[in-house]
């Protein structure tokens, strides 16, 4: 419903437009607009002829308005105007700021003999300033222009000074003065440098002043044939004769007959300085210098919509998206790398600084860099104390292989630069003078653009493995050399390690001797090692064979070693040869209990055995007898013959005793010519008796001594055992003895028993 | 004497080509041009400096001095007419057609008696043409249209600069010439029976280029072309200023270019694509001029072209 309403009331207005403008009646007085480009005065003289012959023709009144370009753009917007003649660029600013019928006609100017409907731009300076001959002369002169919005006056000079490359616009040195004569009077007058002013001004001021053209030199002077006036830049159209919209079209039609229709001798064009009117030139050229100067009406930037620039420069955007993508995921690949980079130089950075083996660099054979290891290893303070310095300067002055620390040192080096890895032991001296071991590594860090390489030395402290190493040694020395024999050997029992002297020991190869048994005590076999694990160590001695047969006798001990985690992993068993110690120990028991001379048990030995041959008795209930036997005229033999015949005499006598007596008894000798024997199981006084008889016979028995026969007797006393009173062994050898004693005084060679004294 | 000579005639002595006839086809593209309207545009670009340092033109008096420079070997390419482009390459330098400078439309006329008033009232009459240029081709054209043999007219070969005296003389009842003769035939009574702009798009004016050039130096051709086109544009946008500047060049009044520039079209960059494509306007004429041309006796050989025309160096748009 609304909008068929709106549609009916639309139909309606329009319908009564039309009817207005088809009724309305052409207007009593037209008004003609002129830009006023030389003082109103000429102006008026010279366009109202014009003005009254185009009343006459259109049979209106028509009525001339002078005007500045100002007071014509706002009689135009109040529509005061029904024509105007103006010059092009104030025209192109008129058109973008209201709709206008378009051109009508274009002026064409006189020119004494000839016409023109072409406009250019005038440069000029005085003819005295020679400074100025060329447009390069401009820069930086004041230029006196009448305004912007002057297609001869401004904008065709500065459009020619810029293809020359000058853009006056920017220098800022331009005064505008509003009019072209105040222009021509700056100049003169010399407030200003040059002016720009339109063709055909100068001629026209001429006319007035003759002698005007020699005071002033026109500047980049353009040779046209057949342009008549001076001019110094390309040419333009001339200005445009316009009817502005409201007029009615019967009379622009009128008005443009009437302008067609003028001859150059009517007076109307002859007082305007024209011949006539053209049909209206191309005003192209003139749009297209106000949008390279970009001055108004195309002072604005055109809106570019981003499909415009696509749509135009595809292939460059194209190529600029791709190139900025690339170089976008360039710099990211860069800061990624180099991000990754940093973080590695940190991490290595860190490493070599927390690493706690001491490592430093080397470059031109002093230290660069250096890690807090390496700073402690060497007691100093701070890396900065190691820095500047040389390998040399830590090391004393020999090494322990004798070599001069800085003679190995350099052809270490040397070495090294050459491309090798270098390993050596090497001896270090701290701040505070103490040594230190080290295991040195130098190796080359190659980089291509160092002539120099960096090397890298790291430093393993190997003081402790040194002096281990030293007490290892001296150990395997105590090993190799010790006259004992020491073997060491498995929890079993085998042997794993043994030295020379178990070799010489034992006779057996160690190649023999490895995976078996150590020489062991008979009874006890490798049951020593159990009493060794229990309670650490076994002792002893025992007999055993040398690999020739030989036997011997070994003292050992046996060590138990334990592992890591307490239990007996190994036996350390070392033993000596003790056999010539055990024989020698034989000897002093010999010599202690029998009788050097005749072999026979002593006085001591005597005691003991009597001791035991009571306690055997006591227990057996067996009798025993006590004999103590003395040898009659023996001191005469011993000093008629001599000490060795005695002992010869001894020697046998003693033999032949032994040889009386059974093998149970005992025969000693108590010392001199003094003898005792125990003679066992005495069952009868009988057989007794008879023994000693036998004894007797035997002692009576000649001896062959010193070349001599010599008989000797014996005086022999006895007692038996048990007694009624209990009697020790002292007391019987006594009674024995007292027993001897009565033999003797009874007459020698007899035998005597003991008895009580009756008492 | 030949075709579009006139204008350049006076100054002609004034350009010299001693320092440019030497340059090495390496180097800049050395272009021979001579005065004619269809040809400013060049001039233009020269003088406003839109002409890069890859282009040297060189300035001939004739279009013999061009064909002379590109069978020698001292231009790389020059301005001439389609039939003078068919002539040197059937004298054995390949040519390529790289732009259409101007295509005549109402430039080359015939001028004839005022009893003459149809073509076909041509038949024995004698005709002044200068056969050796592109008014041959006109008549040739004309004879074409009017429907008669070259044996129904009385040829008389003379050069256009004296035709006006033949006239005169009453030697001649018909010419086929240019301006500013046949203007003055005009005065003289005769009328305008016949021209170019009855036959159009027949008569190129074109830039063309060697084979080699081409090939070996690309970059200054379309640079070239480049500087043809903006000198166009002024020389269409801003007549007011080009009229004046060409008339200097020339040595004439700018009224009468005015005149030559109505006698030709200048075809701007969309239309030399159009003229250019292959088996396009240029070709097809090209093909059927060195037809008529050989069938005349003009030419000995038909240049055997596969590819005469190359769009390829026109500009995407006037800068």
């Amino acid at each position: 419903m609304n909008a068929r309403w709106r549609s009916l009331l639309l139909l309606v207005v329009f319908v009564t437009g039309c009817l207005t403008a088809t009724i309305a009646p052409a207007r009593d007085t037209l008004t003609f607009g002129v830009f006023a480009y030389r003082p109103e005065s000429i102006m008026r003289e010279r366009y109202e002829p014009l003005v009254r012959y185009l009343a006459e023709q259109v049979g209106a009144e028509v009525k001339l308005e002078v005007l500045s370009q100002e007071n014509m753009s706002r009689a135009i917007a109040a529509n005061r105007l029904d024509f105007f003649l103006t010059n092009p660029s104030h025209f192109l600013l008129i058109r973008s700021e209201r709709s206008l019928t378009g051109v009508l006609a274009t002026l064409v100017r006189r020119a004494g003999d000839t016409s023109t409907a072409s406009l250019g731009g005038v440069i000029f300076t005085t003819t005295g300033r020679d400074d100025i001959s060329g447009l390069e002369d401009l820069r930086g002169k004041n230029i006196a222009s009448p305004g912007v919005h002057f297609l001869g006056g401004f904008q065709a000079q500065t459009l020619e000074l810029l293809e020359a490359g000058i853009d006056i616009r920017r220098m800022n040195r331009v005064r505008f003065v509003d009019t072209h004569d105040r222009v021509v009077r700056s100049v003169l007058s010399g407030d200003s440098d040059a002016g720009f002013i339109r063709t055909t001004l100068l001629e026209e001021m001429a006319l007035a002043s003759p002698g005007f053209l020699s005071q002033v030199k026109v500047l980049n002077r353009q040779t046209l044939a057949g342009f008549p006036y001076l001019v110094s830049t390309r040419l333009y159209p001339e200005w445009p004769v316009v009817a502005l919209p409201h007029v009615d079209e019967r009379d622009v039609r009128r008005i443009a007959s009437a302008l067609f229709a003028i001859e150059p001798e009517d007076e109307a064009a002859v007082a305007a300085g024209i011949t006539g009117f053209s049909p209206p030139a191309d005003y192209q050229s003139v749009e297209y210098l106000a949008r390279t100067l970009r001055v108004p009406p195309y002072d604005q930037i055109p809106q570019v919509t981003w499909v415009d620039v696509l749509h135009q420069y595809r292939i460059w955007v194209f190529t600029i998206v791709v190139l900025v993508m690339l170089l976008f995921s360039g710099a990211l690949w860069l800061a990624r790398s180099r991000r990754q980079l940093a973080t590695q130089q940190k991490r290595l950075k860190r490493l070599v600084g927390d690493w706690p083996q001491p490592a430093l660099l080397i470059r031109d054979g002093v230290f660069v860099n250096t890690n807090r290891a390496a700073v402690d290893l060497l007691r100093y303070a701070s890396n900065a104390s190691l820095h500047g310095k040389s390998l040399g300067v830590f090391s004393p002055e020999i090494q322990p292989d004798g070599q001069l620390s800085r003679q190995k040192l350099e052809q270490i080096l040397v070495r090294v630069r050459g491309g090798y890895v270098e390993q050596c032991e090497w001896v270090l001296q701290r701040s505070d003078r103490s040594e230190v071991w080290v295991d040195m590594t130098l190796a080359p860090v190659q980089d291509e653009r160092e002539t120099e390489p960096v090397i890298l030395c790291s430093l393993y402290d190997i003081t402790r493995r040194k002096r281990a190493e030293q007490r290892q040694r001296l150990a395997a020395s105590v090993f190799d050399h010790a006259r004992e024999a020491i073997f060491i050997t498995d929890g079993h029992g085998m042997v794993i390690d043994a030295n020379d002297a178990y070799r010489e020991i034992t006779g057996r190869a160690l190649n023999r001797a490895i995976g078996r048994l150590p020489p062991l005590p008979l009874e006890e076999g490798s049951g020593v090692f159990a009493s060794a694990r229990h309670q650490g160590f076994w002792t002893g001695e025992f007999s055993c064979k040398h690999q020739n047969g030989e036997a011997l006798v070994l003292a050992m001990t046996i060590s138990s070693v334990c592992g890591d985690r307490g239990e007996v992993s190994h036996f350390v068993g070392i033993f000596s040869d003790i056999s010539r110690l055990k024989e020698q120990e034989q000897k002093l028991r010999v010599m202690a209990h029998y009788d050097s001379l005749t072999g026979l048990p002593n006085r001591v030995l005597f005691s003991d055995r009597l001791q035991q041959a009571m306690a055997l008795s006591r227990r057996q209930g067996g009798k025993l007898a006590v004999v103590y036997i003395d040898l009659d005229e023996f001191k005469p033999v011993n000093d008629a013959f001599g000490h060795e015949a005695g002992d010869q005499l001894l020697i046998e006598i003693a033999s032949r005793m032994r040889s009386v007596l059974r093998e149970e008894d005992t025969l000693a000798r108590l010392g001199g010519d003094e003898f005792a024997a125990i003679v066992m199981n005495v069952q009868q006084a009988d057989a007794l008796e008879g023994l000693l008889v036998r004894l007797l016979a035997r002692v009576a028995e000649p001896v062959w001594v010193a070349n001599h026969s010599v008989e000797v007797s014996a005086s022999i006393g006895y007692t038996l055992f048990p007694q009624t009173d209990d009697l020790d062994g002292d007391q019987l050898l006594r009674q024995a003895d007292q027993a001897m004693y009565q033999a003797k005084h009874q007459g020698r060679n007899r035998y005597v028993g003991f008895s009580a004294p009756s008492g | 004497m030949q075709r579009r000579d006139f204008l350049g005639f006076s100054i002609a002595a004034g350009f010299s080509m001693a320092g440019l006839a030497g340059c090495s086809k390496s180097g800049p593209l050395v272009f021979g041009v001579h005065p004619w309207i269809g040809y400013e545009p060049l001039y233009l670009a020269k003088e406003f400096g839109w002409l890069p340092t890859s282009v040297i033109l060189s300035s001939g008096s004739t279009s013999g001095d061009s064909m002379r420079g590109l069978l020698s070997g001292e231009l790389g390419g020059a301005a001439l007419t389609l039939d003078e482009t068919i002539r040197v390459w059937s004298q054995g330098t390949e040519l390529v057609v790289v732009a259409v400078a101007d295509v005549s439309a109402g430039a080359d006329v015939l001028v004839v008696r005022p009893h003459i008033a149809e073509l076909a009232a041509l038949r024995n009459q004698r005709i002044a043409v200068e056969l050796n240029g592109v008014s041959g081709i006109l008549l040739l054209k004309i004879l074409e249209v009017a429907g008669l043999a070259r044996g129904d007219i009385i040829t008389v070969d003379l050069p256009v600069s004296q035709h006006a005296e033949a006239w005169a003389g009453g030697e001649i009842d018909a010419s086929v010439c240019y301006e500013p003769t046949a203007s003055a035939l005009q005065r003289e009574g005769g009328v305008r029976l016949f021209d170019s702009s009855d036959i159009p798009e027949t008569i190129f004016d074109v830039l063309v280029v060697t084979r080699d050039t081409a090939n070996r130096n690309p970059g200054a051709v379309r640079d070239l072309v480049a500087a043809h086109f903006t000198g166009l544009r002024h020389l269409v946008r801003s007549m007011h200023d080009a009229v004046y500047r060409v008339a200097s060049r020339q040595g004439i009044e700018p009224v009468n270019v005015r005149n030559a520039l109505a006698t030709v079209m200048l075809p701007d960059l969309a239309a030399n694509q159009r003229y250019l494509v292959a088996s396009g306007r240029v070709e097809a004429m090209a093909r059927s001029l060195s037809r008529l041309m050989l069938s005349e006796g003009m030419i000995r050989s038909e240049p055997g072209f596969q590819r005469l025309c190359d769009p390829a160096f026109l500009p995407r748009s006037v800068p």
